[in-house]
């Protein structure tokens, strides 16, 4: 039998029984449009974070910390002044001192923000995050500042997203720290210049800029703030290979006796990005299962209609039809509907993924990712699901390799039926 | 002169649970080309177990089949299946495809034997004609009477040009009138086109509208009588 009389063959036993082909279509369509649905958010999601994170992060640099062991309070602090012992260390081209303080600031219609105070210095900072830490209007962020320099993220001068100006350049704002180590605690406060508002910088940053914080001299930090200790220290390498990330994150740590940690951008990118294909994988297991269920519908139905068609299938043998041919003929059934299903389930999974992440837009993701702590600043991350050539093809693929897989024993039991006796099945 | 058809003590045994059941005992029979052969006898005596062994639909207990001299109990089941092709069967309950119009029917063995959709919807509509079912043809069974039903199935069993045509009780579910004209049509596919032909029946003037008789009764051939020459 020619290969397009099998498939016109399949297709007529397949348009007898319409209802029934179509729901066990849907039970295919669901489990892949699940799997693709799942893939391509997940996808997204860490396509979205990943680029985010890439500038956020500066892979040739490495973050140090104060504190070892994990938890472990040995009241080891960083100096602003250790950077010049890191500074020295072999591939190092620079070390920058961070001081970090959560405080206010107070706009000239007397308005206050909270905000996180950052004690940088501009120029080195410029130089390590040089994509990031950049004016919105491009104008130069000064490198030798003056001590009432403030330097303010994207968010605090313009909240809302929509132009109405918290604070603008040239602007007067003062500067509000609330002191916990006197008591009473009390607010201490200088009067600041806006000398840039910084561009949007979006979703997360490890140590680099943040749309929500402001920034001043360090110098002015360690006089306003009253401390030589500093919280950070972010170290810009000359290169950004594992090698050299690695050797000098160990030198650095025996510098200091093992008291602090170091953290590596690209360390923490690399995790974050496996965590979410694993999650992504794990979630796709699970859609998968519902895949099987739509298997298990496929192979009842063919069993039902082997039954059905014993005595049509006795007579296509007394025909002379070959037991691969009936074999091909019940195959191609299940591979018309699970190819059908699984285009259909891709399309549906995709338009799926799409409405779930306009859902969440509006105030979804946003809000959970939001906790900036300490060393992470997160800002809204948007997402555009991603549906990968081999995610496509891979689901339409296991949709169809499904569908035959449950469909091989009835149809082999289909080829093997003996033509006298399956002329006398009533 | 070689037989078409030949049976050589032929034994059918079938397995009823544990209790072996004797459908055929021992049969010889000879059919020569261009004959027309009526297996007459009461229901259970075999007939259709002897016609299913005949038409290579199923493998005897013992003994031989020979089609054109050749053994065919050594065939494998990828050359039985050949063999088919080239065997007509018409049934007693027509067997059609319910979904197939008289002409898909028609040309469904002509598509299993590999051939063109050209080529066989021609030789289906002129068989379909040579049945005189010409206006028919885009019929379903259900659209059709138990007559042009079995006229569809024996055009059908024609399709492939077989070597000959078996029969199992072709008239027994059709209603008299109907029945003598089924008959006439298979003594004109005899006379005119040399089509050798094995029909059974128990239809005693049916049998002897043809050249010869064979009477069968529990599992064998008791007697036998020429009709005509
Ligand atoms: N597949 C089978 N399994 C068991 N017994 C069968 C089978 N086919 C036929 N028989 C038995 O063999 C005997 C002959 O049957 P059959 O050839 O159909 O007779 P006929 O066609 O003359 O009515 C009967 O007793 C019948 O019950
Ligand atoms: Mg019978």
């Amino acid at each position: 039998m020619k290969p397009t009389d099998v498939w016109s063959y399949a297709l007529s036993a397949i348009k007898l029984r319409k209802l029934r082909a179509a729901l066990t279509t849907l039970g295919v369509v669901i489990g892949i449009a699940a799997i693709v649905a799942l893939l391509s958010i997940t996808q997204g999601l860490q396509t979205a974070i990943a680029t985010q994170l890439q500038r956020g992060f500066a892979t040739d640099a490495l973050i140090v910390t104060a504190g070892g062991g994990l938890g472990a309070d040995t009241g080891f602090s960083l100096l602003v002044n250790d950077t010049e012992t890191i500074s020295q260390v072999g591939n190092v081209t620079t070390a920058l001192a961070i001081i970090q303080r959560v405080g206010y600031i107070k706009n000239a219609e007397g308005k206050a923000r909270r905000v996180t105070i950052v004690g940088v210095d501009f120029k080195a900072y410029k130089a390590i995050y040089g994509s990031t830490f950049i004016a919105e209007d491009g104008a130069d962020i000064p490198s030798k500042p003056e001590n009432t320099a403030v330097i303010v993220g994207k968010r605090v001068s313009d909240p809302w997203g929509n132009g109405t100006r918290f604070c603008s350049k040239s602007d007067t704002v003062e500067v509000i720290w609330t002191n916990t180590t006197a008591r009473p605690l009390r607010n201490e406060s200088y009067t600041g210049m806006v000398v840039a508002v910084l561009q949007e910088v979006g979703g997360f940053s490890l140590g680099g800029p943040s749309d929500t914080s402001i920034y001043i001299p360090i110098t002015q930090a360690q006089s306003f703030f009253r401390t030589d200790k500093c919280e950070i220290i972010i170290v810009k390498l000359k290169s950004d290979d594992k090698a050299t990330i690695e050797s000098t994150a160990k030198t650095i740590r025996s510098l200091f006796g093992g008291q602090v940690a170091v953290t590596s951008a690209a360390a923490v990118l690399s995790i974050i990005s496996s965590v979410f294909s694993t999650m992504g994988l794990f979630l796709a297991g699970i859609a998968a299962i519902s895949l099987l269920v739509a298997g298990i519908g496929i192979m009842n139905i063919m069993i039902v209609s082997l039954m059905e068609r014993t005595r049509e299938i006795g007579i296509l043998k007394a025909l002379g039809m070959k037991n691969r041919t009936v074999l091909l003929i019940f195959l191609t059934e299940a591979a018309i509907i699970g190819l059908m299903g699984a285009i259909i389930g891709v399309g549906t999974g995709y338009g799926l993924a799409e409405l779930v992440v306009r859902i969440f837009a509006n105030g979804g993701f946003g809000g959970g990712l939001r906790q900036g702590g300490q060393v992470a600043a997160a800002n809204v991350v948007r997402i555009t699901p991603v549906l990968t050539p081999t995610v496509f093809l891979g689901a339409i693929a296991f949709g169809l390799v499904v569908s035959l897989i449950f469909a091989l024993y009835p149809a082999w039991r289909a080829s093997r039926l003996k033509p006298v006796e399956a002329l006398r099945y009533e | 002169m070689t037989a078409v058809v030949e049976a050589v003590n032929l034994r059918k045994v079938y397995m009823l649970g544990k209790v072996p059941v004797e459908a055929l005992r021992g049969v010889n029979l000879k059919v020569e080309e261009g004959e027309f052969l009526s297996v007459l006898g009461p229901s259970g005596s075999g007939k259709s177990t002897l016609l299913n062994l005949i038409g290579a639909l199923d493998r005897p207990t013992s003994g031989k089949v020979l089609i054109d001299g050749a053994d065919i109990s050594t065939f494998n089941e990828d050359r039985l299946t050949d063999l088919r092709r080239k065997i007509g069967f018409v049934f007693q309950f027509f067997n059609l495809i319910p979904r197939f119009t008289a002409l898909e029917n028609v040309e469904l063995p002509m598509a299993i034997a590999g051939l063109g959709k050209e080529e066989r919807r021609k030789r289906a509509v002129k068989l379909l004609e040579t049945v005189g079912l010409a206006d028919r043809i885009n019929h379903k069974p259900a659209e059709l009477s138990g007559g042009e039903q079995q006229r569809v199935a024996i055009a059908r069993a024609l399709a492939n040009d077989p070597r000959f045509l078996l029969m199992d009780e072709p008239t027994g579910n059709i209603d008299s009138k109907n029945a003598s004209e089924i008959i006439e049509l298979v003594e004109r596919l005899n006379e005119e086109k040399g089509v050798t032909i094995i029909m059974v029946t128990h239809d005693q003037r049916l049998a002897k509208e043809t050249h010869r008789t064979v009477h069968m009764l529990d599992g064998l051939i008791v007697d036998e009588r020429v009709n005509k020459p």
